[in-house]
């Protein structure tokens, strides 16, 4: 039987900064065993990609590098699920609770959602539909505030990186140009 | 009399002054939002000031440059996500402090020690230029090698977690920066016939997903938990407080200057050197190391501010840059005519005197929106989570598209946030995967140089090191961080104790 983590340990167990990365230096934590393994396996297939580079050829050749950090990877890989594999398992957590919660797996489908509608919609409805979606369900407030915050967002975040900072984000369904050119007209008298 | 001139040439005309101010105010924010670099904004206001007189330019770049290298450490203390790679010691203590509710407290020391580093930096770059430069030109490549692999290893040593993960996540970083074609030999590395990875992986996109995307995705574990009021009732800190970390500002504004010196090394190595010299030389902090230790704030702050004076150094006596900003502000130049080198002290040293003034000036600025404004400021953290959780997503989406407007680099920053996520559920440091990505290049590139004049003799590249002191030095070092990160140091620690 699980026992749901108490919320202060499990902050903890994330790590405050950088300096405290998390996890539990003793236990195993849910799925630690099979992120141990995939580190161990990628690392291996980039080292044998780092050899195909330019094999032993020379110390001075451009798969040196490569080789030497794929190498140092792969060592301390198979080290770190040597020593995950004997530590014994965390009681209090599952795989759902501490690395699975309904509220990560529910912002993967939303950024894969947007990921896939950005550049047909465009940014603008694409922005306006991921945080009007995401501000609801995590929040569960009214229709009216969610509406209000992803509007107000939307349009500052627009502001700030097409007009200032001039970033071209994909227009999509949205006349953009179009509607820029009618401010501009509007401001130059339209001359 | 005329060097006196060029200096004040900024603080005379308005117009100027009103750009260093503008350029200063917008660096300090763009700093702060997770996503905007200011390597990006100072590359942007480079296509649109090309056309204006070099000195309005130059005074725009250099207020942005000062402004966010400061901004950065905003975010890193509010949000955990630092702003800019040298505010990442920055967010070792600065977060537990705004968690615990201390941001403006936390917001005002870095404020005012970074206006000491920012000085301390200006100060040396005027009165020791040649002499730095001096000192920089007798690095040889395997010296250059081996500040990269300390680099790299301090930042694992930083870490409190486990030696095997830092390692690990270091020579992860390093081989992210490896990816795409070699620039000597023009060889795929890493590419698996993806025409996509030819270019390499854009660094922006994989620290905006290491550092927003991982965070967001660990926030949302808590998204219900209200958000920390922060305590804002005193920002300007204390005459006491001020004194008392002064000396230690100090000590690390001269590190931050001299790292900051040496080309390709900028305020990140200076940052975490600083704050490692920190953790060393403190033996009773009141609050430990990565919990919201005051000393955690004062080193890399003061120290990453000065490294922008020291950035200058080689840029303008060499014709280096010291940072990716000021390799830009190479480009700057020579679209306006001048040509960075040893040449332009002796053919334009009112260019040298007026960008003394206007880092002056912007340092001056820094100060000034620094310590105001900031309640404003940490009302982001005061939002609710679920609604700046979303919008920490979309600004990071936003920032990775920014930087080569390609929605690549958008899949990259997921992909690397999701990596970030569970690195951190299982005790992998992040910050040495950043600086490894950095740093790729210049351990690379000096490597090769260094064996290659070596004839590819691995014997004689080590009897080289111990003929030169300066390599000595630098080999001793990595071996000592390393050592004392090793179990058994710590066990011969324990023993003596």
């Amino acid at each position: 039987m699980s026992v749901q983590p108490d919320p202060e340990s499990d902050r903890a167990r994330e790590g405050s900064s950088d300096a405290t990365p998390g996890g539990l230096p003793e236990f195993r934590r849910p799925g630690e065993l099979a992120f141990a393994v995939f580190l161990a396996l990628a690392s291996a297939g980039l080292l044998f990609s780092a050899h195909d580079i330019a094999g032993f050829r020379a110390l001075s050749s451009p798969g040196a590098i490569p080789m030497a950090t794929t190498a140092a990877m792969l060592v301390t890989a198979l080290l770190v699920l040597w020593k995950t594999a004997r530590q014994p398992k965390t009681g209090d957590e599952t795989l759902r609770i501490a690395v699975f919660p309904a509220s990560v797996i529910a912002m993967a489908v939303l950024l894969i959602g947007y990921a896939l509608l950005l550049k047909p919609l465009g940014f603008l409805p694409t922005s306006a539909l991921f945080l009007f979606i995401a501000i609801k369900l995590l929040s569960g407030r009214s229709i009216v505030f969610t509406g209000v915050v992803t509007l107000a967002s939307v349009i500052g975040i627009w502001l700030i990186f097409r007009i200032v900072f001039t970033v071209l984000m994909p227009a999509g369904i949205v006349p953009e140009a179009e509607i820029i050119q009618i401010f501009r007209d509007l401001f130059n008298g339209g001359a | 009399m005329s060097a006196l001139m060029d200096f004040l040439t900024v603080f005379t005309q308005p117009q100027l002054l009103l750009l260093v101010g503008l350029g200063t105010f917008a660096g300090v924010y763009v700093g702060a939002i997770p996503g905007l670099s200011v390597t990006m904004a100072v590359s942007i206001l480079i296509s649109f000031t090309f056309a204006w007189d070099v000195y309005p330019a130059i005074s725009l770049m250099i207020g942005i440059y000062m402004g966010g290298v400061y901004g950065g450490s905003r975010t890193a203390i509010l949000l955990n996500i630092p702003g800019a790679p040298s505010a990442i010691a920055t967010a070792l203590d600065g977060y537990p402090m705004a968690q615990k509710g201390e941001a403006g407290t936390a917001i005002g020391v870095t404020t005012v020690m970074s206006f000491f580093g920012g000085f301390i930096g200006i100060l040396v770059l005027a009165a020791a230029a040649p002499a730095v430069s001096g000192f920089a030109l007798r690095f040889q490549p395997r010296d250059y090698m081996l500040l990269a692999v300390l680099g790299i290893l301090l930042v694992g040593s930083l870490s409190s977690g486990s030696l095997l993960k830092g390692i690990f996540a270091g020579a992860f970083g390093i081989a992210i920066g490896s990816v795409g074609m070699d620039p000597l030999t023009f060889t795929p590395r890493f590419t698996f016939d993806q025409p996509m990875l030819r270019g390499g992986i854009n660094f922006i996109a994989v620290m905006i997903g290491m550092f927003g995307v991982s965070e967001v995705l660990l926030q949302l574990h808590h998204v219900n938990t209200p958000a920390v009021r922060q305590k804002i009732s005193r920002i300007v800190p204390s005459f006491g407080t001020i004194k008392r970390y002064l000396p230690l500002s100090l000590q690390t504004s001269f590190i931050g200057v001299i790292i900051g010196a040496l080309p390709g090394t900028g305020g990140d190595i200076a940052a975490l050197m600083s704050y490692d010299h920190a953790k060393r030389i403190t033996k009773n902090p009141e609050t430990p190391f990565g919990e919201g230790a005051m000393e955690g704030l004062v080193a890399p702050e003061s120290a990453n501010n000065a490294a922008v004076g020291g950035a200058f150094i080689p840029m303008m006596t060499l014709g280096i840059p010291g940072d990716a900003v000021t390799a830009i502000m190479i480009g700057a130049l020579f679209i306006h005519g001048l040509n960075p080198g040893p040449m332009l002290m002796i053919d334009h040293p009112d260019m040298f005197w007026f960008i003394v003034g206007a880092l002056v000036t912007a340092n001056f600025f820094m100060l000034i929106f620094g310590l105001t404004g900031i309640r404003l400021f940490v009302k982001i953290v005061e939002i609710p989570r679920a609604v700046l959780i979303p919008l920490i997503m979309l600004l990071s989406i936003v920032g990775a598209y920014a930087v080569n407007n390609s929605i690549t680099d958008v899949y990259w920053m997921l992909g690397f946030g999701v990596f970030g996520y569970f690195m951190r559920l299982y005790g992998y440091p992040l910050g040495p995967v950043i600086l490894g990505v950095i740093l790729s290049r210049l351990l690379d590139d000096n490597w090769r140089r260094a064996i290659i004049s070596e004839r590819e003799d691995l014997g004689r590249f080590f009897s080289g090191i111990f003929h030169s002191p300066l390599s000595t030095v630098l080999l001793l070092a990595v071996v000592l961080i390393f050592v004392s990160q090793t179990p058994l140091w710590r066990l011969i620690r324990r023993r003596k104790a």
